[in-house]
């Protein structure tokens, strides 16, 4: 309340003798004279973007959930992430998480490990929270190709709003590259199901084991749905394009993990070499070494240009995986049989950058050797399989022509994921089927998009901040882990939760620190409401509740154009 | 890191302070911390005007306004007043400037310490006579320009050092505080208030517009003063047992203090190097003070209870 | 109760009877027996008042500003440089309208140091809202510090008690000093409408704008012209209780005097010899004592001066560049009445030279004789 709301103030009459007193005795108090009038700038309370929330593909509200984590309200922690990605079990153990990579606190001491705190929140949610209902039913239907996290997250939000979602897979499980790509000891197939759990609690209809474009057309969907999302992601491995790549003990990256993750063992000998150097690459050398096998990692460029998540890589070396940087494979060795012997390598160097900003290797002439393999792996990348969308449907390059929010030149067929971006990321996935589904559900207002500018480093006051260790993601020795399938990651416990989310920073985002409150000279900032508001009759925009906001929630702005406002 | 004070507000806004000064809420702080009996004594000083002019009055407790040089005595005046009546549970405090302590108001300070008076003495530092328009008193530092000491000739002489007058009265408390630190000085207010005799609080507290300093800078500029240990928070109690209650995390530089405030605009590196030195010095001094243990000297601690 | 007792002591048994509650005094000659005598009050139980041993005099004024703004009575003692000390903080307890009781012994002011008496340092205080009563023995010491509380007390103004340095400070007189009990039903305990207090959170003695300075400042000049009439009052509700009065001025033997002189201090007591003397050899001669200087008792003055033929004022001060204090003080009151007696001012005694009845015989001689006052000032006694 404001303080001319809570006390009355008077102007005392002075005119006659009698009223004076008979010396200066203060008749009133100082909340007559409204301070405000000298203000040149107002403070206003103004929550901005910070980067981690910035950078999350899903727009979790992270630091939002990280303070609700602090003070033990895991319901609403777990409920405020479902608004924006309905998976954080998966998200929390297999996303690459731009948010730590982004996160200020990075600058002053670690990054806040969002994915642990995420997980944690996810596993809760799972163990506890029963599955959403969805809401009133409506005559609207859905058909979406592909099980994978895009269509996933789709599924979810839509049949959450009441539509009638049936979801196309054409391998006998649900997950795509969830269950088929990712190994178990990165994602556990349990936590998978359990997910699944939350889309068959909607009523989402699954139809496993169909083919688009084999068991059922396209143009079939389009006249049987009102809306087509097209989510088949990206699963065809790319050829390497050298002699021999068709000799028995080359498999291919995906094809490889696909046998595992159906609890196939494929016979791979003892020294595999893998060739690429993204995520396919380092899932495919972890599996080979659970299966016994040692991998060998051969990659074109260096560490600096490998695109597979550097934590992985991280694990990857602490299990004891080779990588051996700056080779490029030349051809498949073979005896006179067929029978694989190993693969001939030339050395690289890097030159100019390409594209992708990265430096492109050149070879170097005549420094060609050949290393013995039992088998070989080729993860050097996947494509899209287009041999499914009609002819009207534009392409790009590589997938399917669609926006940001998953438009295709064709009203009512979206496509998202990897189909269209080209192979990407889970998380990545979970946005676009989550925009597209506000836009078929009406809610286009509600895509979020990057700001160009999150709240900086610099813009925060860190006097308030101890320097404090990062709680590490809690694993398992490697000893143990590189025997078997078993997650690695074994999660952080609520005590280890809660300390973690107690060193976010809150960038941009009111925490209701007080610090605003106890530093005003001019007692103008009021909580009494529970929210922290200025008195403008009083506050003389000296401005040091912005300057001490540890998080810059707070704005200075010309009075001339507050009034305007 | 939170801040907790307490909340109840024995202020009221509408007073006249400047934009950002720092005296004005080192007496929100401090009234926090002693609560609603209590008596304030103001000798000339930025607080005669801030409290409002007649028939305004911004404080929730008595005020009773008095000369330049008497704060001191005229709290032990008004503490007398009321415990002859009986009125014994009422704090009061004498609540004056640098110049009114330093100054022109030492010597019924120093009385009223060596009579060891029941009052809480406060000195509100912010290191000029900032009411009279910024000129030098005893407590603004070497090298500071004022309006009384221009830039060609910024003050000479160091600071005087108010908390070794005071120790050396051997009264029962003396302690510095600053308002980045609100706790630590809500809590000195607290124990000098459970503290009979005199108790002397001696405040660091900006004055942006005389330190031609950027006002939301207040808060930042105090944390500055103690961690380049320009201005070190410590207390002493009986005159004999430091204790240094915040201790810098890094070593800055007091470079680094001196840059945001346009009073220090004309130090050259050797004006800087030389106040380094001095810092650096007193630090030293006060760490040894504080190094010393007189709890095992049974006869010192005798003593000085005496 | 009889006792052979110094002015100073009968100022010291005035504020104990009074029962002062809060005391802060600096030594200085020749007030210290007021204070060492209190001391021994205080430290025996006769009185229970705190006793702040302060260190200066502008501190004594001080606490007992602060003190009086408490609520409690309060009384402090002073001469000559410690009453200019004190300058600031007489202007501060005039106008925060403190009944602070100050007893002045009457000492020259330095350079060179003089202890001896005269009246320059409490006449210096003159226009600061102090009432200002002047004593001739030590009985009417003794009974104005008395009155001097009741006085303060009701019109919420402090009072200066003064009595001249050893000619009364430390002369030993017999005094009638009055029983407790009638003390206290003459002066009961006050209660400070106004005090600091923790119930009303106000501020005392703010900045004070152009806007209200000057209406508080009427305020003061409207309290002495109820003093006028209050210590008159008080005068009198004295006299019911001791049988003793002394009046705003004193008239002796005035009725038919061609000749008055006005005294003030122990001249009186000296005068008053002289005049008893004369009129037995029938000189028409009398003797006004002043005994109050602020607020001037202008009615008083005017009734019993205007029927003389002419005026002799002595005057132990002296306002250089002018003339003495006094002799200003009546002729601005007698100014503009029509037919007004001359006044001739007689400076004499400074520095506690001793003024002997042959200095008032001299005189009233030399007024007798003068055609007009020639003189602004007429010295008595400059060796040169």
């Amino acid at each position: 309340m404001k303080w001319l709301e809570k006390y009355k103030v008077q102007v005392p009459i002075l005119e006659k003798e009698s009223d004076y007193p008979n010396w200066a005795i203060s008749m009133t108090t100082t909340l007559l004279n409204h301070t405000g009038t000298w203000r040149i700038f107002r403070p206003i309370y103004l929550n901005k973007i910070p980067p981690c929330n910035n950078e999350c593909p899903t727009n979790e509200k992270i630091q939002s959930y990280m303070d609700l984590v602090k003070q033990d309200k895991l319901l609403e922690a777990y409920k405020l992430i479902l608004e924006d990605n309905p998976f954080p079990s998966i998200t929390g153990r297999v996303c690459y998480h731009p948010c730590e990579t982004e996160c200020n606190r990075k600058d002053y001491d670690e990054s806040i490990g969002i994915h642990c705190v995420e997980r944690f929140i996810g596993d809760w949610g799972l163990k506890k929270v029963p599955f959403a209902k969805p809401a009133t039913k409506r005559k609207v239907s859905i058909a979406i190709i592909g099980s994978g996290p895009a269509g996933m997250a789709s599924a979810y939000y839509l049949a959450l709003n009441g539509f009638n979602v049936t979801i196309f897979e054409k391998k006998a499980k649900l997950g795509g590259m969830l269950r088929y790509g990712i190994p178990a000891y990165r994602l556990p197939k349990k936590v998978l199901d359990n997910e699944f759990k939350k889309l068959i609690t909607l009523g989402v209809k699954f139809r496993t084991s169909s083919l688009v474009g084999k068991d059922i057309t396209l143009d079939n969907l389009r006249k049987n749905f009102d809306f087509v999302i097209i989510g088949h992601g990206a699963h065809k491995n790319r050829p390497m394009v050298i002699p021999n790549e068709e000799a028995s003990g080359v498999f291919s990256g995906l094809d490889f993990l696909s046998q595992i993750n159906s609890g196939k063992r494929p016979k791979i000998g003892k020294k595999v070499a893998i060739i690429g150097g993204g995520n396919t690459a380092i899932d495919a050398a972890r599996s080979c070494l659970r299966l016994g096998s040692i991998p060998t990692i051969l990659y074109r460029r260096t560490r600096a240009e490998m695109p597979a998540v550097s934590d992985e890589i991280d694990a990857a070396e602490a299990e004891g995986i080779k990588i051996e940087f700056l080779v490029a494979p030349v051809k498949i060795t073979v005896t006179k049989k067929g029978k694989l012997t190993g693969i001939e390598l030339i050395k690289m160097k890097l030159g100019r950058p390409d594209a992708s900003g990265r430096r492109r290797p050149v070879p170097v002439e005549k420094s060609n050797f050949t290393l013995k393999f039992d088998s070989i792996i080729s993860a050097i990348g996947e494509q899209v399989d287009l041999s499914i969308l009609s002819a009207d449907i534009t392409k790009t390059e590589w997938g399917v022509k669609a926006d940001f929010i998953g438009r295709t030149n064709i009203q009512n067929i979206f496509a998202i994921g990897d189909c269209v971006t080209g192979p990407k990321t889970v998380v990545e996935a979970f946005g676009a089927g989550k925009r597209t589904a506000l836009q078929i559900m009406g809610n286009a207002d509600k895509i979020q998009h990057k700001v160009e500018r999150p709240v900086q480093y610099s813009e925060l006051n860190l006097d308030y901040f101890e320097h404090t260790q990062k709680v590490p993601p809690p694993q398992m020795p490697v000893a143990v882990r590189k025997k078997n399938f078993k997650e690695v990651h074994t999660g952080y416990s609520n005590v280890n939760a809660k300390n973690e989310s107690e060193r976010c920073f809150s960038c941009g985002v009111c925490n209701k620190c007080d610090n605003c409150f106890v530093v005003c000279p001019d007692l103008s900032v009021l909580k009494d409401t529970g929210e922290y508001e200025f008195d403008y009759d009083y506050c003389k925009g000296c401005g040091v509740c912005a300057h001490e906001c540890p998080r810059y929630a707070i704005t200075m702005i010309e009075e001339s154009k507050a009034e305007v406002e | 890191m939170r801040f907790t004070v307490p909340e109840k507000e024995l202020m009221f806004p509408g007073h006249v302070a400047c934009p950002g000064c720092g005296g004005a809420l080192a007496m929100r702080f401090a009234l926090k911390a002693l609560g609603e009996k209590t008596m304030v004594v103001l000798p000339a000083c930025c607080w005669t005007i801030i409290d409002g002019p007649f028939p305004m009055h911004s404080l929730q407790v008595p005020v009773l306004h008095t000369a330049f040089e008497t704060a001191a005595i005229a709290a032990a005046g008004v503490k007398a007043g009321l415990d002859i009546q009986g009125k014994n549970d009422i704090t009061v405090m004498a609540w004056a400037g640098d110049g009114g302590t330093l100054d022109i108001g030492i010597q019924a300070l120093s009385g009223a310490a060596e009579r060891n008076d029941d009052i809480i003495y406060t000195c509100y530092d912010n290191e000029a006579y900032m009411n009279t328009g910024i000129q030098r008193s005893s407590a603004t530092p070497k090298g500071a320009w004022t309006t009384t000491t221009p830039e060609k000739t910024p003050k000479s002489e160091p600071k005087k050092n108010i908390m070794e007058i005071m120790n050396a009265h051997r009264i029962p408390y003396c302690a510095t505080a600053t308002l980045a630190y609100p706790e630590d000085l809500i809590n000195k207010f607290k124990k000098a208030q459970s503290i009979r005799g005199t108790k002397f609080i001696h405040i660091f507290a900006p004055c942006p517009t005389g330190w031609k300093m950027a006002p939301d800078l207040m808060i930042k500029i105090c944390r500055l003063a103690v961690e380049t240990n320009i201005f070190p928070i410590y207390e002493c109690e009986n005159g004999l047992n430091y204790s240094i209650n915040i201790k810098p995390k890094n070593q800055i530089p007091v470079v680094d203090y001196l840059k945001p405030q346009g009073r220090f605009r004309h130090l050259i590196q050797k004006d800087i190097e030389q106040i380094q030195k001095s810092v650096d010095f007193e630090w030293e001094l006060l760490q040894y003070r504080a190094s010393r243990d007189f709890t095992k000297s049974k006869n010192i601690q005798s003593q000085a209870k005496k | 109760m009889k006792k052979v007792i110094t002015g100073n002591h009968a100022v010291s048994y005035g504020a104990l009877l009074a029962r002062s509650q809060v005391i802060a005094a600096y030594p200085i000659t020749p007030q210290t027996q007021i204070v060492e005598l209190l001391s021994e009050f205080c430290a025996s139980g006769k009185l229970n008042a705190k006793f702040i041993k302060v260190e200066s005099e502008h501190s004594a004024m001080t606490a007992c500003i602060a003190a009086s703004a408490t609520g409690a009575r309060t009384f402090t003692a002073t001469s000559s440089h410690g009453l200019a000390l004190m300058h600031e903080m007489l202007h501060w307890a005039a106008a925060a309208r403190l009944p602070v009781v100050l007893a002045n012994v009457n000492r020259a002011m330095g350079p060179g140091w003089s202890v001896w008496t005269d009246q320059n340092d409490s006449l210096s205080q003159r226009d600061l809202g102090w009432i200002q009563l002047y004593c001739e023995s030590n009985q009417e010491v003794l009974d104005t510090t008395i009155q001097a509380f009741k006085i303060a007390e009701k019109v919420l103004l402090p009072v200066m008690v003064v009595l001249d340095a050893f000619v009364l400070s430390h002369t030993s007189e017999p005094v009638d000093i009055p029983e407790q009990t009638l003390v206290d039903k003459f002066l009961p305990p006050y209660d400070l409408k106004t005090k600091l207090d923790l119930s009303a959170a106000k501020s005392y003695g703010a900045l004070t704008n152009p806007d209200h300075y000057f209406e508080i400042r009427y305020k003061i000049q409207k309290a002495h012209d109820e003093a006028l009439h209050v210590i008159k009052d008080v005068d009198n509700d004295f006299y019911e209780h001791f049988g003793r009065k002394y009046g705003v001025v004193e008239a002796y033997r005035c009725e038919d005097a061609k000749v008055i002189v006005v005294t003030s201090g122990t001249i009186s007591g000296t005068t008053r010899g002289v005049i008893d003397e004369m009129r037995e050899q029938g000189r028409k001669v009398g003797m006004l004592k002043q005994k109050l200087l602020r607020p001037t008792p202008v009615d008083e003055l005017r009734s019993i001066l205007y029927k003389a033929q002419k005026i002799a004022v002595i005057d132990r001060n002296l306002s250089f560049g002018h003339s003495g204090i006094f002799a200003q003080e009546i002729k601005s009151t007698l100014y503009g009445l029509a037919g007004a007696p001359p006044i001739y001012d007689y400076v004499i005694g400074l520095g506690g030279r001793d003024v002997t009845p042959d200095d008032i015989r001299e005189i009233i001689d030399n007024t007798f004789k003068a055609e007009s006052p020639r003189d602004t000032i007429i010295w008595r006694g400059v060796r040169l």
